[in-house]
């Protein structure tokens, strides 16, 4: 846990209000695993007050050996090409939906950010694991995505499933990496398969030997119903209101079968079969 | 140049601290989860995060919500209980130099005491806040800090079994807080604290229902903080024990304003929250003042503003 101030690299507005920000901020890589988050000051002023919780998007490791994923994005601006992160590079991908947010998206190239990092436990792939089943809802997909990094630099195979309510929500697939098996689809059928995300989980359990999940509550709280074999472990990242961040203002507890847990400091992440659900 | 700040005590003795900047409870825990971030010994004393007799659950979600320069929080005391508190967290506070007040909410006038009982004689507790004023407990009852009789009672209850020494924390949700605080100091009080969060609410026009669970919640931050410094500046020309200045403090130049009305120290609470480091940058500024301006002793500008 560090607390630095990063410079901005890029920011840009990749889907209708979500951004991608490129941050340099090598002392918060070497420490960062996936499903960790950063605590972002959006100014330097007091109003907005509190930090934003924003999950590591992408997180850059080793020099890619090729060019994976790469794209030119950003029309009408001078041209961007989004690509891994260089070593020591930071990528988040945030929706602009508050006064934090909207003056996050207005960062520049150049624009120094206040970040606290990394924070909270992260996601665990476990020894046996070779096949990971990534369920994604909304910008859920944020933290899932330096998962399918990580699990493919070190061999695994991915299928991530995106759901959003139109096509406005579905991150393009040239910005993820091309090992990614990517399976879309939409609540108002604009792309990919017409419906919600937790539909397509039930015929992939048996090639998956872990699941993750990120996405809005309604869709952790579908994932819980579909009665998934115990044998299957589900890890689930879940978002709260946060003040603190490490733990000390208890403003982010969610209820588990070990009682209160705090989302920043015990979680993000959590076993599905953990948590209460209402 | 020196910044340390001395409370002297009813039963004799003082309460000295390396310098007058604490932190404000509930805001930085019980100081082990910021250990990382911030160096706890440079703080004049850590306030820590409200204990009660048994273990609180607390509020249900959504527990924050942020306003202008501020937030509403309705944490509702969840904590370990005292019991947690004296076995996990004081054996660590007995290895720092630097002070630990424990604050105590009671759902009684006995269960302070009881309290502030299995505290006393506890290495690692070097002083007790009472805190008679969280809003966001025991929905439908009244906190013991809008009634000068019951807070003077918890005052004088805890001061009858406790030989620490005892700030009592104001709340600024009444009418006339100098009242309250003159029968605190009366009851046996060595200080008085204040203030504690304003009652407010925030409603989320989407949903059309109010925003935190508990419908009003605790206002802190920078947008209370010309309402503390009031408070604190009635309450110091009252009294004559030591007064804490807490409420929106982020910088030096705000913790210099609680001193020059009177404060003898001050606490940092929703500042943390933005910048952990608030605290200890308000210690540098305090001494880049009194060098900038030749000030030697810190108690020089104590009040001067009176």
């Amino acid at each position: 846990m560090r607390h630095v101030t990063v410079e901005v690299l890029a920011n840009v507005e990749i889907m209708p209000g979500v951004f991608l920000l490129r941050l340099d901020a090598p002392e918060i890589v070497e420490h960062a695993r996936s499903g960790q988050f950063l605590h972002v000051h959006s100014g330097w002023a007091l109003d907005p007050l509190l930090r934003r919780p924003l999950s590591l998007h992408r997180i850059g490791r080793e020099r890619s050996a090729r060019v994976a994923g790469t794209s030119e994005i950003g029309g009408g601006q001078p041209s961007l090409v989004f690509g891994r992160p260089n070593p020591g590079e930071i990528e988040i991908l945030f929706a602009r939906v508050g006064r934090g947010t909207t003056l996050l998206a207005q960062s520049m190239p150049g624009d120094a950010l206040s970040v606290i990092g990394p924070l909270g436990n992260g996601f665990s792939i476990e020894p046996k694991t070779r096949n990971l089943l990534l369920v994604a809802g909304g910008l859920g997909i944020a933290p899932l995505v330096a998962l399918a990094d990580e699990a493919i630099r070190r061999e695994m195979t991915v299928t991530l499933l995106a759901g959003a309510r139109s096509k406005d929500g579905i991150l393009p697939a040239g910005l993820l990496p091309p090992e990614v098996e990517y399976v879309v689809c939409t609540d108002d059928g604009s792309q990919g398969r017409h419906g919600v995300v937790t539909q397509l989980v039930p015929e992939l359990l048996d090639w998956a030997d872990q699941v993750f999940a990120c996405g809005p509550r309604a869709m952790i709280e579908a994932l819980a119903c579909l009665r998934l074999p115990t044998s299957k472990t589900v890890q689930v990242s879940l978002e709260e209101r946060m003040a603190c961040g490490v733990g000390a203002c208890l403003g982010c507890v969610t209820p588990t079968r070990k009682g209160l847990q705090r989302v920043c400091r015990d979680g993000p992440v959590f076993n599905l079969k953990e948590l209460q659900l209402l | 140049m020196n910044l340390s700040v001395s409370l002297p005590l009813r039963q004799g003795g003082q309460l000295t601290l390396r310098n007058p900047v604490m932190t404000a409870s509930g805001t930085f825990g019980y100081g082990t989860e910021y250990a990382k971030l911030v160096d706890v010994e440079r703080l004049g004393a850590v306030v820590s995060k409200a204990t009660t007799l048994r273990p609180r659950e607390g509020n249900p979600q959504p527990r924050i919500a942020e306003t202008p320069s501020g937030m509403l929080n309705t944490i509702g005391l969840q904590n370990i209980g005292v019991r947690a508190l004296v076995k996990e967290k004081a054996p660590i506070w007995a290895r720092w130099s630097v002070p630990v007040i424990v604050n105590v909410a009671g759902e009684s006038v006995d269960e302070y005491a009881r309290i502030a009982e299995i505290l006393e004689g506890t290495p690692g507790v070097a002083g007790l806040e009472l805190n008679i004023s969280c809003p966001n407990v025991s929905a439908g009852k009244i906190p013991f800090g809008v009634d000068k009789n019951a807070a003077a009672a918890v005052t004088a209850a805890v001061r009858s079994v406790s030989s620490l020494p005892i700030i009592t924390k104001l709340t600024p949700n009444v009418t006339d807080v100098v009242e309250i605080a003159e029968a605190v100091v009366d009851a046996g009080a060595d200080a008085v604290s204040l203030i504690n969060t304003l009652l407010g609410m925030a409603i989320d026009v989407r949903t059309r229902r109010p925003v935190l669970s508990t419908v009003t919640g605790g206002l802190s931050g920078p947008a209370v903080r010309p309402v503390a410094l009031r408070m604190v500046y009635q309450v110091a020309k009252a009294v004559e024990v030591p007064v804490i200045g807490i409420g929106g403090i982020s910088c030096a130049e705000d913790a210099l304003q609680f001193l020059m009305a009177g404060a003898t120290a001050v606490e940092v609470g929703t500042a943390s929250f933005a910048n952990p480091m608030a605290a200890i940058e308000i210690v540098d500024g305090l001494e880049r003042f009194m060098l900038q301006e030749g000030v030697d002793d810190i108690s020089e500008i104590i009040g001067v503003a009176q």
